[in-house]
């Protein structure tokens, strides 16, 4: 068989077996955070406390960063994750890249590109966040829940490497001066009319800010700002390091929408893959 | 081979697919995607464990022991969001289960990612398409 016969033979065998596939797809997980949905939540009043300051309590959905994972069921109860039916075949959105194309990333000085280079060549290696520790901010992501009174505000994390919190002082206390460098670092925040501002330092310099050998050092400053509008939020971020950044850096922003599915206890973290690893190939994580 | 580990060559259309899906996500840095195999067992454990669930499957020989397998899969947060649940993938008690798999890269011996499983009913769970 010819190269040009072969790869027509294969794609007459996707064909076939997606349309196949897709005529068994008798139901969808409904999607979520869709931009009818957000639109939706976001022209809802934007709630108040009692003291006049805007409410940012509530459990929070923002989809963990899997957005790509949409579980298709067909009629028999069988599930499909990843990879799934074209839906567009199967008359449904298109699908999310696997993984997410990530596309923003830290702008270094230049002296420090080939560390870069060199961390993210052997991420399965250096990567602390494959070996279940905390993934550091602003990798975190946005908190699943937010938990606010008149002096802190408390963010709640269900994460894949386990349960994290961050108590964020709202009340103007001055910051901390014994606080020792940690992964999630110290926080104190402000509210400016809708938004949170949480601005974060004291970090160790043990997680990286993204994926690909995003170091950072311990004068890593973060600044967080979560915009309400109606039952959403709008989450973003700067990051500082200037000791090796050549410019603030701004993660991909993201959507949070109110949720009443409650978080649970994740399930415990535990490696059973990187000594397997023959290659060191990368490893997303998205969140 | 003496386990009931059934070669065969997929539809290269699923293979590439998967494959595909694989290659992005270190699954084939760990498991050899280009050797698939079909484990027919008793799924006797799931760790629900993070970053990857793990499946259990003890499998007859044909001498009469009992190899078991472990299984790994997706992360618990992906399987909530499909209503998937530690009792939902293991299953009924003793129930006979399909699963296709690869293996191990490293030479660890009864070492797998999963494919596909397929219960009794003939319903399936494939956490990365087909």
């Amino acid at each position: 068989m010819t190269y040009r016969a072969l790869i027509g033979s294969v794609i007459v065998a996707m064909s076939l077996a997606a349309a196949s596939v897709a005529a068994q797809v008798s139901a969808r997980v409904p999607q979520r955070g869709t931009p009818e949905q957000l639109k939706q939540l976001s022209s809802k009043p934007t709630p108040k406390l009692a003291d006049g300051r805007t409410d940012f309590n509530g459990t929070w959905d923002h989809l963990g960063g899997i957005e790509f994972v949409r579980p298709q069921t067909k009629a028999d109860g069988s599930i499909c994750l990843i990879g799934c039916t074209p839906p567009s075949r199967a008359g449904g959105p298109p699908p999310a890249p696997f993984p997410p194309v990530q596309t923003d990333f830290p702008k270094y000085k230049p002296e420090f590109v080939a560390k870069v280079k060199d961390l993210t060549e052997h991420q399965v290696k250096y990567d602390t966040v494959l070996q279940c520790q905390p993934p550091g901010v602003p990798r975190i992501g946005p908190p699943s829940k937010i938990v606010q009174n008149a002096r802190e505000v408390v963010f709640l994390y269900d994460d894949v490497n386990g349960s994290f919190f961050r108590i964020i002082p709202t009340d103007g206390r001055p910051r901390r001066k014994d606080v020792p460098a940690s992964y999630l670092g110290d926080a104190v925040g402000r509210i400016e009319g809708d938004t949170l501002v949480v601005e974060t330092t004291s970090f160790n310099d043990e997680t990286w800010l993204t994926d690909n050998g995003a170091f950072h050092t311990k004068d890593l400053k973060v600044t967080e700002r979560f915009r309400r509008r109606g039952d959403t939020i709008e989450y973003s971020a700067i990051v500082q390091d200037p000791s090796v950044l050549a410019e603030p850096w701004s993660p991909k922003g993201q959507m949070m929408w109110i949720t009443d599915v409650e978080i649970e206890e994740p399930a415990r973290c535990e490696d059973r893959d990187l000594e397997h690893i023959v290659d060191g190939s990368h490893h997303d994580n998205p969140r | 081979m003496r386990c009931r580990v059934t070669g065969f060559v997929a539809v290269a259309a699923v293979l590439l697919v998967v494959s595909t899906a694989l290659a992005h996500h270190s699954v084939s840095g760990q498991f050899d995607v280009n050797k698939p195999l079909t484990l027919k067992g008793v799924i006797s454990k799931i760790d629900w464990i993070n970053p990857h669930v793990y499946v259990h499957l003890d499998v007859k020989e044909k001498d009469g022991s009992t190899t078991t397998w472990a299984l790994s899969t997706l992360p618990t947060a992906m399987m909530r969001r499909a209503g998937l649940t530690r009792e939902t993938l293991a299953g009924k008690p003793g129930e006979e289960v399909t699963i296709d798999a690869v293996p191990a890269r490293d030479g660890s011996k009864n070492l797998g990612w999963i494919n596909r499983i397929t219960y009794a009913d003939g319903h399936s769970f494939a956490p990365t398409g087909q």
